[in-house]
């Protein structure tokens, strides 16, 4: 069986316009940009704010006891922070496909659209590759423009103490082009993998949404001092990601044979 | 090969048998019907034909196409109008229609004129720019419909197609049924309307996990040898003449109709001969039919066991 772009495009066609009518999706995929851009900015401008407290060279000291006596604690927490909400900033490309994949493949499903979409001359791997691209499209860009937001508002606040733009650095930049579309094909990976086994977007949605606990896990660990993020670091995690979503993608498109779906509606 | 060509066609999963040894051959321009109670393997034998299930046992061809290798090229040619519709809501009547258009790799400008002619004669002209979730079921069942032609499919297969339909939109259903068929598309109809099943088609399969009977419409109701003739007056004059005739032990007289059960059909004429003799006005005799319905339960009563 070929694989026929036009029919990939027109399952992503259909997706992205069913997408874009609908208002509660959107509204949740809003949600998080708005909580991953504000939050990151609100704590490096209370550093800016108050940048000689006494309790922040303790804090300072507690992630590098070699900091220097004469070095800005605020700046040195400022970029601390910059480097560990990284990872937490990681989880956006990995959610948004989740919900957008859990909605095109379970809730097919739910109302009754896939016998007529399985009847069509469309493949599994054209299927599969359709709605990743409606998934995954929408959740780079979010990514992207709320990088963009990110890097504005951190400028802006930062301004006063640091008298240069801080963002976009080299982390930054390398990851969110190369390693936030790596996470992005894991949380689609993971929503179509499940929502071919569920008949529900809601439990689709709610099980795939697990895979961002280690995620938020490793960002615990670097607040709590046990990991040290960096370029390395993300780097690596970038690697491990692309592992996963060879065998995801493998996984998607046998889960998404026919005879699988249709045997499986109950 | 054009048409449908089954043999010996069956499907299990893991232990339980859904279908099992289903021959029929159904040809190009015909109606064909598939009944069946809920859980017969109608749905299951569509869905095979239609390549969305593997067979288990057996072979079947949908014009030409085998169904358990040739899925895509099988799935251009047929048209499967589901139980659900089966529409995307937030979608417009137009949407619903060019995504499929993009499936089947149609050049919009030429397959846009076919949908609106069903569009038109289902009553949805004007309607095309309108989400599909603030429709009717009546309307959606239609907009399926024409979702179901919009490729021309050469074979179409029907689930319960005026399911929900007032009795002015399914007489249109039925009559775009009978001029599709006469362009020489095959159709399969499956439905618990056995009116309805009567009038559009010309053979049926009952089923009932395996295949209980197949066969014209009028020969399935045929009543044995039953004879029913119509005389001029009241019909129980006559009846006695008839008792005595040693091919016709019984015959039930109703108003002006008689129902004579022949040990053999050859002995029609001499029914008639008979009846004129004994100063009958005839007006007709033609072999005794009953309702599809008591014909199709009695088959299902006899498959129980």
């Amino acid at each position: 069986m070929a694989f026929r772009p036009r029919r990939a495009l027109a399952v992503f066609w259909k997706d992205f316009l069913d997408l874009r009518k609908n208002v509660g999706l959107l509204v949740s995929m809003a949600v998080l940009p708005t909580v991953m851009v504000l939050v990151p900015i609100g704590v490096v401008w209370s550093y800016v704010r108050t940048p000689n407290h006494a309790d922040l060279r303790s804090v300072a000291l507690f992630y590098d006891p070699t900091l220097p006596l004469g070095a800005s604690a605020a700046r040195f927490l400022i970029d601390k922070t910059l480097t560990d909400w990284f990872g937490m900033f990681l989880v956006m490309p990995v959610f948004v496909p989740i919900l957008v994949a859990s909605q095109s493949v379970a809730g097919e499903k739910e109302r009754r659209t896939l016998e007529p979409l399985l009847a069509s001359p469309v493949t599994a791997a054209e299927l599969v590759t359709g709605k990743s691209l409606a998934a995954l499209v929408p959740a780079v860009a979010i990514t992207w423009v709320a990088f963009v937001f990110f890097c504005v508002g951190v400028d802006i606040v930062a301004w006063p103490l640091v008298k240069m733009p801080l963002m976009p650095d080299a982390l930054w930049t390398f990851g969110v082009f190369v390693i936030a579309p790596l996470f992005a094909f894991f949380g689609n990976g993971v929503a179509v993998l499940i929502s071919a086994r569920v008949s529900e977007a809601r439990m689709a949605q709610q099980l795939a949404a697990l895979v961002v606990l280690p995620i938020v896990g490793m960002v615990g660990g670097q607040v709590a001092g046990f990991l040290k993020a960096g370029l390395g670091y993300y780097a690596l995690q970038g690697a491990v990601v692309l592992v996963l979503d060879a065998i995801l993608l493998w996984a998607s498109i046998r889960l998404l044979d026919r005879e699988r779906l249709v045997s499986r509606w109950g | 090969m054009s048409g449908i060509l089954v043999e010996g066609l069956g499907k299990r999963f893991g232990e339980r048998t859904a279908v099992e040894g289903l021959t029929f051959h159904v040809r190009p321009g015909e109606v064909f019907g598939l009944l069946g109670p809920n859980g017969a393997g109608k749905t299951t034998t569509v869905r095979m034909l239609t390549g969305l299930l593997r067979p288990s046992e057996g072979e079947a061809s949908v014009w030409g196409h085998r169904v358990d290798r040739d899925g895509e090229a099988l799935r251009k040619v047929v048209g499967l109008l589901t139980e659900q519709p089966g529409l995307y809501d937030r979608l417009t009547a137009r949407e619903n229609l060019r995504f499929f258009m993009k499936l089947h790799e149609l050049d919009e400008a030429q397959a846009w004129p076919r949908a609106m002619h069903y569009l038109e004669r289902f009553g949805l002209g004007g309607r095309e720019a309108e989400p599909v979730g603030g429709f009717s079921k009546g309307m959606r069942q239609k907009l399926a419909i024409v979702r179901t032609l919009v490729h021309d499919p050469r074979v179409i297969f029907l689930d319960e197609p005026t399911s929900g339909l007032d009795p002015e939109s399914a007489r249109t259903v039925r009559d775009s049924v009978a001029e599709l068929a006469s362009e020489g598309r095959t159709i399969v109809l499956c439905s618990h309307n056995l009116a309805e099943v009567e009038r559009l088609c010309e053979r049926v399969a009952v089923v009932k996990r395996r295949l209980l009977a197949m066969g014209p419409v009028k020969e399935l109701r045929r009543a044995g040898h039953a004879l029913d003739v119509r005389v001029e007056g009241e019909a129980e004059r006559f009846r006695n003449v008839l008792v005595s005739l040693p091919f016709a032990p019984n015959v039930l007289a109703e108003g002006a109709r008689l129902r004579v059960m022949l040990a053999d059909e050859a002995h029609a004429p001499e029914v008639v001969a008979c009846l004129v003799g004994a100063g009958a006005r005839v007006h007709s005799a033609v072999p005794a039919q009953r309702p599809l319905e008591e014909v199709y339960l009695e088959l299902l009563r006899e498959g129980r066991g």
